[in-house]
């Protein structure tokens, strides 16, 4: 495994879930870093910050993990405010939206948001985070 | 005096036939008419005979053969009316009588029978009687009146059916400027509109809607109303049919109602199984996440590491699935039996279990039930409602502002109306109005005191019982939640 993705993003409100998902990507090494938010609202503001401040595009993260069921700001309603700003920032970012909702309705919305790369279904298996990360990293 | 020639034709004309008959040698003749109605058949028996054999319908030989003894006999005047065989092979109806003589008795020599062609009007009596008795029956059948308004002379007519459809008795006569009053108020507009065009445009009209008895029973009725015109051709009443459908529509009333049971259960079923599919696997699939990763650790300190993830999932499976019994708990006490319950007695058991956090918050509840005292509920759904309101409006109140919830019930258009205000933090509906009554929050809220199961709940209750919720809000400033029983 040559190259390895710099920086990752999760945005979900689950701990435990977030805590096994940083254990995974420690382990097998999958991301230089990472960044936790547990819900759309937070992530929002970091990426609005660095919009508005110009700051270093090393702060953006190559891929997001968006949850949808969460307080505050939900997966929905962060896509809806983060297609707004995606093209100010700098960078390609790949976004995977990650829910246990088996619901068809979901996934069929989720995929009419041309900034979601795919719909992963909780529970992401090891080798499939491993895929991810790769194809991201290519 | 006219002549036997001149006799014979007019009572051709007439369509009348007649026999004579010599009462001295009982012998019979027919009239020339007569013998060509029936065919002019050649008798070789006693013509007496051969008419009854073959001419005359056999229902009828007993009556005639006794009218027949009696105008040899007597001399009493009759008619009576029977069925004869034509040349044609087919019956028509003749009446048939005698005809008073004018001299006396001792000086008879002959005695006169005569048959009057009575089919057409015997047909016409009978198409009426037969018409009139499918009229009649359709109309009790279905339930059909017929009525007319006169609007030249402001009279109104009922049959009997219409009468018997709005309960009046049969001899009851309405009166003109009275006529609003067998419609329901709600339908005032439309009768009175659909009237006017009738009788000033001749628009014909086609309604549903309810009438209201003698006895200020409402029922539904669907009525006609057609112009009924002068020979100027100015409308000159108003005609129609007036239907007695409240069986129907009330039965249409409550299949939409039961329809619509159906569908707020279902979609009930829809929820709780989005809620248990999506809940259920957010933990099951932390679960299948720790086993993969225990395959993976090398080391038994990396393994130990995991341990307290699995008992948070443990936790968490618990509170998730007492949290859905909760809400199964709702399905299962819809058996429960509605009694009334006073809304003071209510409000009481559900201050007096939360009194504590009343206490601790310094909350001041102000309760108005002069309007509406008690309602029919099932008592476990009332205290429910009341404590998820009450302890959301504490939960939710503004920081530094005393707590006060004001709860009132009335009653506004026939409903019964219980609201709870509160003069909380308030939410911004615009943003949030949508999820307020949904489930999410429930098992992803970290606030343990904000579990955010309780207004789904009470969502629930209120539309298990048939009402609805609505809420009504503003930021700093407080809510209202109101409920329609």
């Amino acid at each position: 495994m040559g190259q390895k993705v710099e920086l990752a993003c999760i945005i979900d409100d689950d701990k435990i879930y977030v805590n096994l998902v940083k254990k995974i990507i420690e382990i097998k090494k999958l991301s230089e870093n990472l960044l936790i938010y547990k819900n759309g609202k937070e992530a929002l503001d970091y990426f609005k910050d660095i919009m508005e401040n110009a700051t270093d595009e090393d702060k953006l993260p190559d891929i997001i993990f968006l949850d949808l069921n969460m307080p505050v700001m939900d997966g929905w309603e962060f896509l809806n405010e983060f297609i707004k700003i995606k093209n100010s920032l700098n960078k390609k970012i790949t976004l995977y939206v990650v829910s246990s909702s088996i619901d068809p309705r979901d996934l069929e919305r989720a995929k009419s948001f041309n900034l979601v790369t795919d719909y992963l279904i909780k529970p992401i298996e090891l080798k499939k985070f491993e895929k991810i990360f790769e194809k991201t990293a290519a | 005096m006219l002549t036997d020639l001149q006799l014979n034709s007019i009572l051709e004309d007439f369509d009348i036939a007649y026999w004579k008959i010599n009462l001295f040698s009982k012998e019979i003749s027919w009239s020339e008419h007569f013998n060509i109605l029936v065919g002019k058949p050649k008798i070789e028996e006693d013509r007496f005979e051969f008419f009854i054999n073959h001419i005359l319908h056999p229902d009828y030989r007993y009556d005639f053969r006794i009218h027949f003894e009696k105008l040899v006999k007597e001399e009493e005047p009759f008619s009576f009316e029977i069925k004869l065989k034509l040349e044609n092979g087919k019956y028509r109806w003749f009446e048939c009588k005698n005809q008073k003589s004018k001299t006396s008795r001792e000086f008879r020599e002959t005695a006169v029978l005569l048959f009057v062609n009575i089919h057409q009007s015997k047909r016409d009596q009978y198409t009426i009687e037969e018409n009139f008795f499918y009229y009649r029956e359709t109309a009790e059948m279905t339930s059909t009146g017929g009525w007319y308004v006169d609007t030249v002379n402001k009279n109104i007519y009922w049959d009997d059916v219409s009468k018997k459809i709005i309960d009046c008795p049969r001899d009851f006569q309405p009166a003109y400027e009275d006529r609003m009053n067998f419609y329901a108020q709600e339908h005032h507009n439309r009768m009175r509109n659909a009237f006017d065009k009738c009788e000033n445009f001749g628009i014909p009209f086609k309604l549903e809607l309810k009438m209201v008895s003698f006895q200020s029973r409402e029922f539904w009725v669907r009525l006609t109303g057609k112009p009924v015109y002068n020979n100027e051709q100015v409308v000159i009443g108003i005609r129609g049919v007036l239907q007695n459908i409240d069986e129907n529509k009330s039965n249409e009333l409550n299949l939409q109602n039961s329809l619509d049971i159906i569908a707020t259960q279902n979609s009930r079923l829809f929820n709780f199984a989005h809620i248990v599919s999506h809940h259920l696997r957010s933990h099951s699939s932390n679960l299948s996440l720790i086993v993969e990763l225990l395959r993976e650790s090398k080391t038994d300190r990396d393994k130990l590491d995991l341990l307290p993830n699995v008992e948070d999932v443990a936790g968490n499976l618990d509170s998730a699935i007492s949290r859905l019994n909760d809400i199964v708990s709702i399905q299962t006490s819809l058996r429960k039996e509605k009694v009334n319950i006073k809304f003071e007695e209510a409000l009481e058991i559900v201050l007096s279990s939360i009194s504590s956090l009343i206490n601790r918050e310094n909350a001041k509840i102000v309760a108005e039930f002069q309007d509406l005292k008690e309602i029919r509920y099932i008592p476990e759904y009332l205290e429910s409602i009341l404590l998820n309101l009450i302890t959301n409006a504490i939960r939710y109140r503004q920081p530094g502002r005393k707590p006060v919830i004001f709860i009132q019930t009335y009653i506004e258009n026939d409903k019964e109306y219980l609201e709870v205000s509160d003069n909380g933090m308030g939410i911004d509906l615009d943003e949030y109005g949508d999820k307020m009554f949904g489930m999410y929050k429930t098992f992803h809220q970290s606030n343990p005191e904000a579990k955010g199961i309780g207004l789904f709940i009470t969502k629930n209750q209120v539309e298990a019982l048939g009402g609805t919720i609505s809420v009504s809000s503003t930021l700093d400033i407080g809510t209202t939640f109101k409920i329609k029983f």
